[in-house]
């Protein structure tokens, strides 16, 4: 059943599939061949994707690929299903401590033309509705929700609102226009505490003043009590314990995971499956015991294979730091191609990743951790974990990613590159990545070339005359 | 030793053959850039070799750079126009820290580490309004040489605010200037101008000298006075700074040559 590691096209999957049925593998019920999502719901971006062997990826993609269709089973069963919108891995966690409640996260819909191409004119359809490319792709989401095709429509929509990105406001204030049930909470922009001011210590090692706290968690105890009525039972002090201690599972399942395969001497996974795997962090991806057990397979997979010595990439490869989630997949891929693998990330959600501090009383864990959020602190917050974390991991360049029309800091890329720049001394590449990169793919592979070409020189201290 | 470099660039190809051993450029050429590009690049190799009195069994190694890299077939091996063209600046002026290069359709920063190693580099995204692409635009719309831009820009008493941030939009803008009356002078100095702030956001807040500027628009002497404005710096230009990329694989193959004689 296991064999060694590879990437694969879509084409070999099936192959693959083949023998790993033959060999005895059960798969759970989201399971089966990868192609069927590109033959029943035109995910053609698929087919341009390579991806890792490994039955545990396969069951990675099959959950992540098949999240609309759980959404609509489990409302058909009568679950109460909410969209929670821009926090990216707090109010989720909140929803989950709620039997029968399930989370998700429309704004994500932007992942949906992503991996299928032009064929779903999600986009186009968008900019029939009044936003244009001038905004993020995050705008998917508002033709998701009128046409029903994708998720199933929520009975509560929570958007948090103050510290946010423009974009996304725009459209989720669009949406609540449109009739949407859309709840407001505020989250402050996060500032340091002035001197002789009280503060809290904060997951990600940041400090926020006791009265920006106080004002979150009295935001999230009305975002409990909404969450409560929608349920019929309220969400006290006890189930949200046991929902943090629950998300704690799968953010040190997750933690484990990145640890193992950022630091290995080579990468035993691909790059790709470690940002869907990362993702997975932000709302369980609809399913959160599932969730725990689809990372935990991919974990034990990487470890496997660093025992066998294993590895799906080379030993040389130049060891990249991934700054911002990629509008097209491909990407991933292609640091792979020339040369690069990824040794850690910042997805502008590692307060999902953060374990939420379990010796407080759950909301105001909670709400320090919804402060801890990198989008709604300075960019210089942000940079000094990426420096700390590409110490850690050894990081030999850093690539910042940026999405076309995404506003929630413009010049964020900017001040991370030349904080970075300063502290590491190592080469720094910030590239646009549209949502669909065709064009851009030469311009995007000369750069991860010559970003993996200087690191390369550097870290053998060659002189120029000596490549 | 004689190698040979082949900077199949968005515009045009370069090649320049080169004597290792003494440093010497032999011949070098340029031709427009096209669909076939493996062709267009055999047929400007052949032509610089015929210049030379050469023959390709006497060139001990090809290295292709630029975004056509891939499609030099007969190059021994591929390297970025990062690492030529900042090997090619090296090659001329040693003490080099930062590069200025403004092509066609792409401009970069690269700064160098003491002894001319690659310290980082950026580039322009897909907009080609810090590119040359946008002195051809206003060329073509005041239907002028390119190469004589510079010496109308020279006259400009007061250079004109190019505000527009896109090539396409920018064109507009120009058309109102001139049907307001603004000298022609200004107008192309402003485009100028222009190009040079946007290369410079690209160089970021810390810009170390010496500053070398290359590439086709380096022929322009007014862009480099502009940056200079500009960057606050003097910038310098390298002889012959079109072949500057085509150069730094020539002397990239050498080394790769004498490395495999070992």
């Amino acid at each position: 059943m296991f064999a060694a590691p590879r990437k694969l096209s879509l084409a070999d999957w099936g192959e693959r599939h083949l023998q790993l049925q033959q060999a005895g593998r059960r798969e759970p019920f989201y399971g089966g061949p990868l192609r069927r999502h590109v033959e029943l719901e035109k995910d053609f971006r698929l087919e341009q994707l390579q991806f890792d062997n490994s039955p545990a990826a396969l069951r990675l993609w099959n959950f992540f690929l098949t999240e609309n269709s759980r959404l609509h089973q489990a409302r058909t069963a009568g679950d109460k299903i909410v969209g929670t919108m821009k926090d990216l891995g707090t109010v989720p966690v909140m929803a989950y401590a709620l039997p029968g409640v399930r989370a998700f996260y429309p704004d994500g819909a932007w992942w949906t033309p992503c991996l299928m191409e032009c064929s779903d004119k999600l986009l186009q359809q968008a900019a029939a509705m009044g936003v244009d490319a001038s905004f993020c792709p995050v705008r998917a989401m508002l033709p998701a929700f009128e046409n029903g095709e994708h998720f199933p429509k929520p009975e509560l929509i929570i958007c948090s609102t103050g510290a946010v990105c423009d974009d996304f406001s725009a459209i989720a204030q669009r949406l609540e226009h449109r009739g949407h049930p859309v709840f407001w909470w505020e989250i402050p922009r996060r500032r340091a505490p002035a001197v002789g001011e009280t503060s809290c210590e904060l997951p990600g090692k940041l400090l926020a003043p006791r009265s920006q706290v106080e004002a979150v968690r009295a935001e999230l105890q009305r975002v409990a009590d909404a969450l409560g009525q929608l349920a019929g039972k309220s969400l006290g002090d006890s189930a949200l314990t046991d929902g943090i201690r629950a998300a704690n599972h799968i953010r040190q399942i997750l933690a484990d995971l990145r640890q193992a395969v950022y630091s290995a001497p080579a990468a035993p996974l691909p790059a790709l499956e470690m940002l869907i795997a990362e993702m997975l962090a932000i709302h369980f991806c609809s399913d959160r015991p599932e969730a725990g057990l689809v990372l935990g397979e991919l974990l034990a997979e990487a470890q496997r294979r660093m025992q066998q010595n294993q590895f799906v990439l080379p030993p040389d490869a130049v060891r990249i730091f991934w700054v911002n989630p990629v509008a097209d997949l491909r990407a991933m891929n292609l640091l792979e191609d020339v040369g690069g693998r990824l040794c850690g990330t910042d997805f502008m959600f590692s307060h999902a990743l953060d374990l939420i501090p379990e010796s407080l009383p759950p909301l105001e864990a909670l709400a320090r951790t919804a402060l801890a959020d990198p989008m709604v602190g300075p960019a210089s917050d942000r940079a000094k974990r990426i420096i700390r974390e590409c110490q850690t991991y050894d990081a030999e360049a850093v690539v910042i990613s940026r999405i076309p029309g995404a506003s929630h800091c413009a010049r964020e890329g900017e001040s991370i590159r030349e904080m970075v720049r300063q502290e590491l001394g190592i080469p720094v590449v910030e590239m646009e990545i549209p949502p669909v990169c065709d064009a851009m793919l030469p311009t995007m592979t000369s750069r991860l070339e010559a970003l993996v070409e200087t690191a390369r020189n550097k870290a053998k201290g060659l002189k120029p005359n000596s490549l | 030793m004689l190698c040979a470099g082949i900077d199949a660039g968005s515009r045009s190809i370069k090649a320049v053959l080169l004597d290792t051993d003494t440093g010497k450029i032999l011949a070098a050429g340029v031709s427009d850039q096209g669909v076939e590009q493996e062709r267009l690049a055999t047929e400007l190799f052949d032509k610089i070799l015929f210049e030379a009195g050469l023959e390709r069994a006497q060139i001990s190694g090809v290295i292709a750079t630029g975004y056509g890299r891939n499609a030099i077939r007969f190059a021994d091996t591929t390297i970025t126009e990062i690492t030529c063209h900042a090997r090619g600046v090296h090659q001329l002026a040693p003490e080099t820290r930062t590069i200025i290069e403004i092509g066609g359709q792409d401009s970069k920063v690269i700064s160098l580490e003491n002894g001319g190693r690659v310290r980082d580099f950026a580039m322009n995204d897909r907009c080609a309004a810090g590119t040359g692409r946008f002195l051809e635009m206003v060329a073509t719309r005041l239907n002028m040489n390119w190469s004589t831009l510079s010496e109308l820009a020279h006259q400009s008493q007061k250079p004109a605010l190019i505000s527009n941030m896109c090539v396409v939009f920018a064109e507009t803008e120009i058309i109102g200037l001139l049907a307001e009356g603004k000298p022609l002078a200004d107008v192309v100095a402003g485009v100028q101008k222009a190009i040079a702030t946007r290369v410079a956001a690209l160089a970021g807040r810390s810009v170390a000298s010496p500053v070398y500027f290359t590439g086709g628009v380096a022929l322009q002497p007014g862009m480099a006075r502009a940056l200079e404005e500009v960057l606050a710096c003097p910038v310098g230009v390298v002889s012959q700074p079109q072949f500057t990329g085509a150069l730094g694989a020539a002397v990239l193959a050498g080394e790769r040559a004498a490395r495999n004689n070992l």
